[in-house]
């Protein structure tokens, strides 16, 4: 999927659009909503001023009518939608204010979550998917499940239903992890899994298989730390022992000791005191390990 | 337990073939009903969202031919509990065709307001799901209105609270919406002037949802079957169903810590903190326990019980726990009848439930769906009392 941005101007993060901002005469929204809702004008003059209409969008009827009109219009230039699309969101930061204005804006974005616009139609999922909106989840798991009707990249996907705990995405995570499109998908799919107490035994597999990146290792360690705090002691603690693995995971399991181990038992572990003391000493240990090895034993040596 | 029509776990499509074909046929419609129970085999394995749309679905199919008595709380439910406003706008719909308005409705439909008017929606009621992309279509609150519309002067205890509406002081609502309140609030004042409600001459029907809502009968299982139901406490102390709820009366209510609805889980636990401050003050907790029991034990590891317990006042010692199944999960939920159902091991969708046990451990009353009230618990329980002197 092209996700690409095609040099345009973004509303919501492009220097073009806060050079517009800040060149922008201050003018009155009704000045502005004249310029933003005028096709005649450049690009940049109406994304400036829609910049200029965020406190006033549910100010009157009409203003609001026309920003939805300009999201939902496929031929009014895509920057101008995406500087509609800003405004609105601005605007529901005013909470009350914007209740009014709440049923039609959301009935507005569903219907461009399918945009043929890629940034437009990310922007809105997300948007939706804060909401826990039903029709977003459902085309985000559609698209999970056949990627060729994907609106958004699978690791966005999941990134979007990991929103609502709620979003029967387990079992497609499940399947992204078992057969990555990519390892930001994957990512994406063990962090929705996190919430999942079924995927522990996927977390131990992976905390413990060397092969896995580092990133996806301490993903997994933090995984268990929520979901099965006593498993991931004992692991921590076999890492720690282990003479072949990294100091950066040995400084991962050393932390989740130190911090969030069942304190009698580390105290008393003389093996595992014994090691993390040989750490310290040892000139080949990177320093973020020795540092952590001594906090270890600050709090656990008797 | 199985469908009217003996599926499991049908897809959406099959679902609404399933509705449909219920609700054509006058002799097997008294089965959609059915369909409202969340321990119904047909959510399992959907989740939230599915679980909503399919629910609304069958409530919106009840309303065409006139909601029965046996699905009306199902309805008022929603409309004191719901925070999805979708199921809130289907139940205000599915209200109005039931066969008798209640001045005990009002306040019901005045709640869901409060609870849905800050995340409310548009819909088309007439299509499955009901997402509208379109500024057409119908919103929770609008179909709230109505409904107060359709109680007329039963609606009247309620007027101040419609005036406040109308008069928009916070602007919270629409100008449109405060107009139509000013309109529904002189179109119930026109109903209870006509039909003499100052006289007290009309709207003599329930004035609570007593007529409504029972403590039902619980069930007479057989308790010594779930004796051996291992819990795991707050403070990671192991006991099993025999030893914590033989011996003395207790009340026992269900809740997960990842409920995302605050007037379900997190106010029942909230609720049984001032439950266990009623016993404090009588001396009774010592006399009857009381438990907060996770539906997701899996997430909800001891710590996690604690500080949700903890941060909703909940009295945890020796008499008063929190607690998981660690063993026998599926044994509990079919001993109590568990209004829930899961993906996986995650909830998608419960009721607000409450369990008044005896000595023995067996149920003697159960108050579902609506708010319970302390009070009534507690003078249940502490019926059992005096029965066992």
């Amino acid at each position: 999927m092209n996700t690409k941005r095609r040099g345009r101007t973004s509303a919501k993060t492009s220097k073009g659009t806060r050079k517009a901002r800040a060149g922008a005469p201050a003018r009155s929204y009704k000045a502005n909503w004249t310029v933003a809702a005028n096709a005649g004008r450049s690009v940049k003059n109406r994304v400036a001023a829609l910049a200029g209409l965020t406190r006033a969008v549910c100010d009157d009827n009409e203003t609001f009518q026309g920003m939805l009109s300009i999201l939902r219009d496929k031929s009014t230039p895509i920057a101008v939608r995406l500087a509609a699309l800003s405004s609105l969101q601005a605007a529901t930061f005013s909470v009350i204010k914007f209740n009014a204005c709440r049923p039609a804006y959301l009935a507005a974005l569903r219907s461009v979550a399918s945009d043929p616009d890629p940034e437009l139609r990310q922007r809105v999922l997300g948007v939706l998917s804060r909401e826990h909106d039903g029709y977003a989840q459902k085309l985000l798991l559609e698209g999970l499940q056949k990627p060729e009707k994907a609106l958004v990249p699978p690791e966005k996907a999941l990134q979007l239903l990991s929103y609502d705990i709620h979003a029967e995405a387990y079992p497609v995570a499940r399947e992204i992890v078992r057969k990555p499109p990519n390892a930001a998908a994957k990512r994406e799919a063990l962090r929705l899994l996190a919430a999942d107490a079924a995927s522990a035994p996927v977390f131990e597999k992976i905390l413990r298989d060397k092969s896995e990146s580092a990133e996806i290792r301490q993903l997994s360690a933090s995984a268990l730390l929520s979901l099965a705090p006593a498993k991931l002691q004992a692991h921590a603690r076999a890492m720690v022992l282990d003479k072949s693995e990294s100091d950066e995971l040995k400084s991962t399991s050393l932390t989740a000791l130190t911090h969030f181990g069942e304190e009698k038992a580390v105290a008393q572990d003389n093996a595992l005191q014994k090691t993390v003391g040989l750490l310290i000493g040892k000139a080949a240990a990177s320093a973020i390990l020795k540092r952590v090895a001594k906090s270890f034993l600050a709090k656990y040596r008797r | 337990m199985t469908t009217p029509s003996g599926h499991r776990a049908l897809s959406e499509p099959q679902f609404c073939g399933l509705v449909d074909e219920l609700n054509a046929d006058p002799a097997r419609r008294g089965a959609l009903a059915d369909l409202l129970r969340e321990d119904n085999p047909i959510y399992d394995q959907h989740g939230g969202a599915v679980t909503v749309r399919m629910r609304g679905w069958v409530l919106l199919a009840l309303s065409r031919a006139g909601l029965p008595n046996s699905a009306l709380l199902f309805a008022l439910e929603e409309l004191d509990n719901g925070r999805d406003a979708y199921l809130v706008a289907v139940a205000a719909r599915a209200l109005r065709s039931y066969a008798q308005p209640s001045r005990a409705f009002a306040p019901l439909l005045m709640r869901a307001i409060s609870n849905i008017h800050f995340h409310d929606d548009l819909f088309c009621l007439e299509c499955y799901g009901g997402y509208s992309e379109s500024a057409a279509g119908t919103t929770a609150v609008r179909e709230v209105f109505a409904a107060l519309l359709w109680l007329g002067a039963h609606a009247h205890a309620v007027l101040p609270e419609i005036d406040a509406i109308s008069a928009n002081k916070t602007e919270e609502f629409s100008d449109a919406l405060a107009g139509e309140a000013g309109r529904l609030a002189e179109a119930i004042r026109r109903a209870a002037a006509t039909q003499g409600h100052a006289q007290g001459h009309c709207c003599a029907g329930p004035a609570d949802l007593g007529s409504f809502r029972a403590w039902a009968p619980g069930s007479t299982g057989n308790a010594e079957s779930i004796d051996s139901i291992l819990f795991e406490d707050q403070d990671r102390n192991r006991v099993d169903f025999g030893q914590f709820f033989r011996g003395q009366p207790s009340v026992v209510t269900f809740f997960y810590t990842r409920c995302n609805n605050p007037r379900k889980c997190s106010l029942t636990v909230a609720k049984l903190a001032r439950l266990q401050q009623l016993l404090s003050e009588r001396d009774l907790a010592d006399r009857i326990r009381t438990a907060a029991i996770t539906y997701d034990p899996a997430f909800d590891l001891p710590d996690r019980l604690r500080g949700y317990g903890q941060s909703r006042g909940l009295r945890m010692d020796a008499g008063h726990k929190m607690l998981r199944a660690i063993d026998g999960m599926s044994t509990l939920c079919a001993h109590f009848q568990l209004g829930v159902n899961f993906v996986e091991s995650l909830v998608n969708r419960h009721r607000v439930e409450v369990y008044v046990l005896n000595a023995a451990g067996h149920i003697v009353a159960s108050f579902e769906r609506l708010q319970w009230d302390e009070r009534e618990v507690l003078a249940q329980a502490v019926a059992l009392l005096r029965d066992t002197r």
